[in-house]
């Protein structure tokens, strides 16, 4: 019998589920890499598949007793939280290890097996939910959407105030609160839960308290094993958790300091504390007292070079973290400095624990704190700098292993490039300096990007508007908006002679200028700038080893350099000796989509060839089709337009969080309607999908010119212009798959826990072959994908129809 | 793990052997007695693993391209099983990094051997190495060195490296656990330095530690993988200059072309 209070169950379970997810995510990239929020969401979704294929089986034994199974699942699933959390910090998986060990893939494999129980309880719950209440299936389904979606916003405020690793606890609550509303209206099952509960719980949380293990390859645990470290202040957001470290070991610098530096005269470098992000990257935060001698080592790096060309007054400086660039601004009298940061805790950390160690320098009468992501504080509210600078925003090791080589980034594109040119005085510079790598590629990138941002600004030489030079371990590439004097070339000469630095280009640079300090064997620069300057250099992108090509906001994958095409003449030449050398971020991406396709032709193979009731293969090809297309479908829409979404809004992590909740809960509006009107659903998915191919086909074109149109507008508003732009298109989202849903029961109700099961899988293949496919081809190529296969299922619902209404 | 004496650990100055100052008898004797079994295995093992190095030396570091033949010699000699956790000791001769603990690793051989190789020591040179690890590549230049210095900044490693080497009779190398960060300024100048702790900068009081002539080499790359070896070179008059130099041969970078 359905229990009158199913639908708030479900609700509560999928907001638990969601919120363990996020914890998840944050659990791993703490303890492990970021790469693991998309295993985490593979897990997930191969979990609620799982369900589905258990489902299958359970169908036909527990017919009739789906509350049963419902009240069971749930009440494990309470339990699951703490348990499967605590189970996980047991196993002793490395993400290096995977090369050196082979055992590391089973603790992988028992990883994901553990970790998928939670998902694959609630899968079960819902899917046991859709079988009870069959009638109105897309009410079900509706909870479970919203739910997600609320569970999406509370961790979000939650990962404000608690640790990752203690959401697992707390999220028992809501889950025990569904065991007991599922009770509701059965007195003995109520109590009897209770007190199955009060015991469990109790139990667990005396025991399982389960502290992080974080891998013991990551900087803040190798920092952690000096004897004199020690943590002295912690603070975490959904964006990340930052640990100050404070040891007399930690000496970072903003890249080689020149051997010329005047060591002796000049005193040791300044005391730092290591300000830590997710474990791992740091940012230093130095001892100022007032005095600049002991930061005079801040003009001996490659990343002094723009202040001795221009008289910079107003400086904005991008991700300044720690504020070793401020230091490095300040110690020359400048008069002015906006820092942008985008995570509000550098600056709360800062001024709460530290202000009298760092000399309090983002209270500095000359500096103004700005907490926003650069682009969009640039777009709304930015005006005119002598100088732009984007020190590098990654760590030497992180940078070294391409760990970002997933994320976007808005800062590093030719749209982007070509907003701070507009933005920088008639002498103005952008200065950007990143860690050099071998073989080299950022630097090529953003070279080619600041070409093909100068000629979209109708410069007829750019060259006369770039210098490059590098240390050993730093590149620093400036763009000017007038082309550069003779005077400044000298400049640039002097300052490389003087410092020991090398010149990669300017205008005029002699080949003895280049590659005598710091000398690479193969002559890469003298090989690529000359082509990188032609107007034809689309040749040279296509050959290089790497993808070079520039970031466009359709396509911001700045970090990401691994080619498809490069791949067969790099196992030719150098058999896996290439694998160290290129971006780990996008290897573990494709290692995850490899497993998540095992795993769905598993899952979903399984319950295909065991069914025992018989269904024709046409039908059981078009169920297939039907769940793959709009699975797929969903996540592609859903992943390319919170992307676009973001450069709008700006400030990432709230704004995601509310944006996907908005998505979610008018999804599920969708399916609450799909539902009411399910007598015609043919006609509603018609129109469901005519709705979704207008609405993207008319955001691809229109959005920019809208987000430009907003782009003074306050956060708030933004929000709730975005909500207002989502909400018809996920509306429509929301339709499809109730509407399959229900034309199975109908017909073919056996096959109900099998679509479930295709839906998980398409979901999780969908997401991680989306940010595939982004980072080759963009976002509108994902659109467009996502159009055609919405169309794919709509012709399939209409032959399905035309099929059973034969039988 | 069999901690017996090697008598290929001897150190030769001069062409004269080190006798290390343990009698080999009566250490052998005792722990023969407290080990028997491990004795007896490691005898069993030994030929085998000498089997391994040989094969290591041939197929992959002269391959690769390796040919001073003091570092091959060295490197056939030097038994990297002793220096990996016993789990790991079946994969002591693959040509590949090894975790030994603490968030640290062991270079895979041909990177020993190579770094060893670029240092161009001869046996009156002194050396400073920075980050022990596993004391393997200590060991490999105490092979080839008068003296090797060697700071580890982790106590555990350094104790744990410290008395490895000491046990091997490895007396023309030292242990100190400290701050490399500034050299081991007692012994110095050095004829060459080795920094395996990859930080933001090279640390100045190593340059000064470094004679005029002398190299330093620092590799680079993510933890388990070196991407770049670092040679400076101080020249005579002071001055510095700096190859950057990969251990791997890369596929042409533009198609050939």
């Amino acid at each position: 019998m359905k229990s009158r209070f199913l639908y708030p169950a479900i609700f509560l379970l999928s907001a638990a589920g969601m919120a363990y997810q996020m914890a998840l995510m944050r659990i791993f990239a703490i303890a492990q890499w970021h790469h693991f929020a998309y295993m985490i969401i593979s897990i997930a979704m191969l979990g609620f598949a799982a369900g589905g294929t258990i489902g299958t089986f359970l169908r036909a034994k527990y017919a009739g007793a789906e509350s049963n199974v419902i009240a069971g699942a749930a009440f494990l699933l309470c339990l699951s939280f703490i348990l499967c959390y605590a189970f996980s910090q047991k196993i002793p998986f490395e993400t290096y290890q995977l090369i050196s060990q082979p055992k590391q893939i089973g603790y992988l494999l028992a990883l994901y097996g553990i970790l998928s129980i939670p998902f694959f309880l609630l899968s079960l719950c819902i899917l046991q939910g859709l079988v009870l209440d069959s009638g109105h299936l897309g009410r079900l389904y509706a909870a479970n959407m919203i739910g997600s979606g609320a569970g999406a916003l509370g961790a979000v405020f939650l990962l404000n105030w608690v640790r990752p690793e203690k959401i697992p606890y707390l999220l028992t609550l809501p889950a025990a609160a569904a065991c007991l509303l599922l009770a509701v209206g059965n007195s003995r099952r109520i109590v009897r839960i209770s007190l199955a509960l009060i015991f469990s719980l109790s139990v667990l949380f005396k025991w399982a308290d389960t502290p992080l293990q974080i891998s013991e390859y990551k900087g803040l645990a190798y920092a952690l094993r000096i004897p004199d470290a020690q943590v002295i202040a912690q603070s975490q957001s959904p964006l990340s958790v930052i640990t100050a470290v404070r040891s007399s070991m930690i000496r970072e610098t903003p890249g080689q300091i020149s051997f010329r530096y005047p060591w002796k005269e000049s005193g040791p470098l300044p005391e730092q504390i290591g300000l830590f992000f997710d474990a791992d990257s740091i940012s230093p935060l130095n001892r100022f007292q007032g005095d600049f001698k002991p930061f005079s080592y801040l003009d001996y790096v490659t990343s002094a070079l723009p202040y001795h060309l221009i008289n910079a007054r107003e400086v904005l400086i991008m991700g300044p973290g720690g504020g070793t660039p401020i230091l490095q601004v300040l110690a020359r009298g400048v008069e002015h400095i906006t820092a942008v940061e985008v995570d509000p805790r550098v600056f709360s950390v800062i001024q709460k624990h530290f202000k009298d160690f760092s000399g309090g320098i983002y209270e500095h009468a000359s500096v103004t704190t700005v907490i926003a992501e650069g682009r969009e504080f640039l777009q709304s509210r930015g005006s005119a700098y002598d100088l732009i600078n984007i020190p590098p925003l990654d760590s030497f090791s992180a940078a070294s292993a391409g760990v970002y080589a997933l994320n976007e980034s808005y800062l590093y594109t030719v749209e982007a490039f070509k907003m701070y040119l507009e933005h920088l005085t008639p002498q103005g510079v952008l200065s950007i300096t990143r860690w050099f790598k071998t073989p080299p590629r950022d630097e090529l990138k953003l070279f080619a990007t600041m070409i093909e941002a100068l000629e979209k600004t109708k410069v007829n030489e750019p060259g006369r508007h770039l210098a490059v030079i590098r240390s050993w371990n730093t590149v620093t590439l400036l763009m000017s908006r007038s082309p550069w004097h003779e005077s400044q070339i000298q400049s640039i000469r002097d300052f490389i002679q003087t410092r020991g630095f090398d010149a990669i280009f300017y205008p005029g640079v002699r080949p003895e200028e280049t590659n005598r300090f710091s000398v690479l064997q193969d002559p890469v620069y003298e090989q690529a700038i000359p082509k990188l300057m032609e107007r034809n250099r689309e040749q040279f992108y296509r050959d290089y080893l790497f993808d070079i090509r520039p970031a466009t906001d359709n396509r911001p994958y700045f970090f990401q350099f691994f080619k498809w095409k490069s791949l067969m003449r790099l196992l030719k030449g150098m058999g896996l000796e290439w694998v160290p050398f290129v971006e780990w971020g996008y290897l573990i991406l494709l290692a995850t989509l490899i497993q998540a396709v095992a795993a769905s032709v598993f899952l979903l193979g399984i319950p295909a060839l065991f069914q025992k009731e018989k269904i024709a293969y046409p039908t059981k090809c078009a169920v297939f089709l039907f769940f793959t297309s709009i699975g797929f479908a969903y996540m592609f829409l859903e992943i390319a337009f919170i992307q676009r979404f973001m450069l709008f809004l700006g400030f990432p992590i709230y704004a995601v969080a509310v944006v996907l909740t908005a998505f979610l809960i008018f999804s599920g509006v969708g399916s609450f309607a799909a539902d009411r009107y399910s007598h015609s659903n043919l006609v509603f998915l018609l129109l469901s999908v005519a709705g979704i191919v207008i609405i993207s086909g008319l955001y691809l074109l229109i959005l920019p010119r809208v987000f430009a149109f907003g782009v003074s507008w306050s956060r708030e508003l933004k929000v709730i212009a975005s909500i207002f732009l989502l909400a018809p298109l996920a509306f429509c989202m929301g339709i499809p798959f109730p509407s399959g849903m229900q034309k199975l029961c109908h017909s073919f109700e056996s096959s109900i826990p099998w679509a479930w099961a295709i839906n998980g899988c398409a979901s999780v293949l969908g997401a991680i072959l989306a940010t595939l496919l982004a980072v080759h081809f963009g976002f509108n190529f994902i659109v467009i994908l996502a159009l055609l296969m919405y169309g794919v299922a709509l012709g399939t619902f209409v032959l399905f129809q035309r099929n059973y209404e034969k039988i | 793990m069999p901690t017996i004496k090697k008598p290929g650990s001897c150190v030769f100055k001069e062409g004269v052997p080190l006798i290390p100052k343990v009698p080999i008898i009566p250490a052998f004797i005792v722990l023969l007695a407290l080990q028997p079994g491990a004795q007896a295995r490691a005898s069993e093992e030994e030929p085998a693993f000498a089997q391994r190095r040989k094969a290591m030396v041939e197929e992959t570091i002269q391959a690769r391209g390796v040919s001073d033949p003091a570092v091959l010699a060295v490197m056939k000699k030097v038994e990297r099983h002793l220096f990996v956790d016993p789990g790991l000791k079946d994969s002591a001769y693959a040509d590949r990094p090894l975790p030994i603990g603490y968030g640290q690793t062991i270079s895979q051989p041909y990177i020993v051997a190579l770094m060893t190789e670029l240092l161009q020591l001869d046996k009156d040179d002194v050396v400073l190495e920075v980050g022990t690890g596993s004391g393997y590549q200590a060991a490999v230049l105490g092979e080839i060195a008068k003296e090797v210095r060697t700071v580890e900044i982790i106590p555990e490693l350094g104790d744990l490296a410290r008395s490895r080497l000491e046990q091997l009779g490895y007396k023309n190398v030292q242990v100190k656990v400290g701050d490399g960060y500034f050299g081991w300024r007692d012994h110095a100048p050095y004829d060459g330095i080795i920094v395996t702790a990859a930080a933001t900068h090279i640390p100045p009081p190593l340059i000064e530690q470094l004679k005029p002539g002398g190299r330093m080499i620092i590799p680079v790359g993510p933890v388990f993988y070196v991407q770049t070896l670092i040679l400076v070179e101080k020249r005579e008059d002071g001055s510095i200059r700096q190859k950057s130099l990969m251990p791997v041969r890369f596929v042409p970078l533009t198609g050939g072309k």
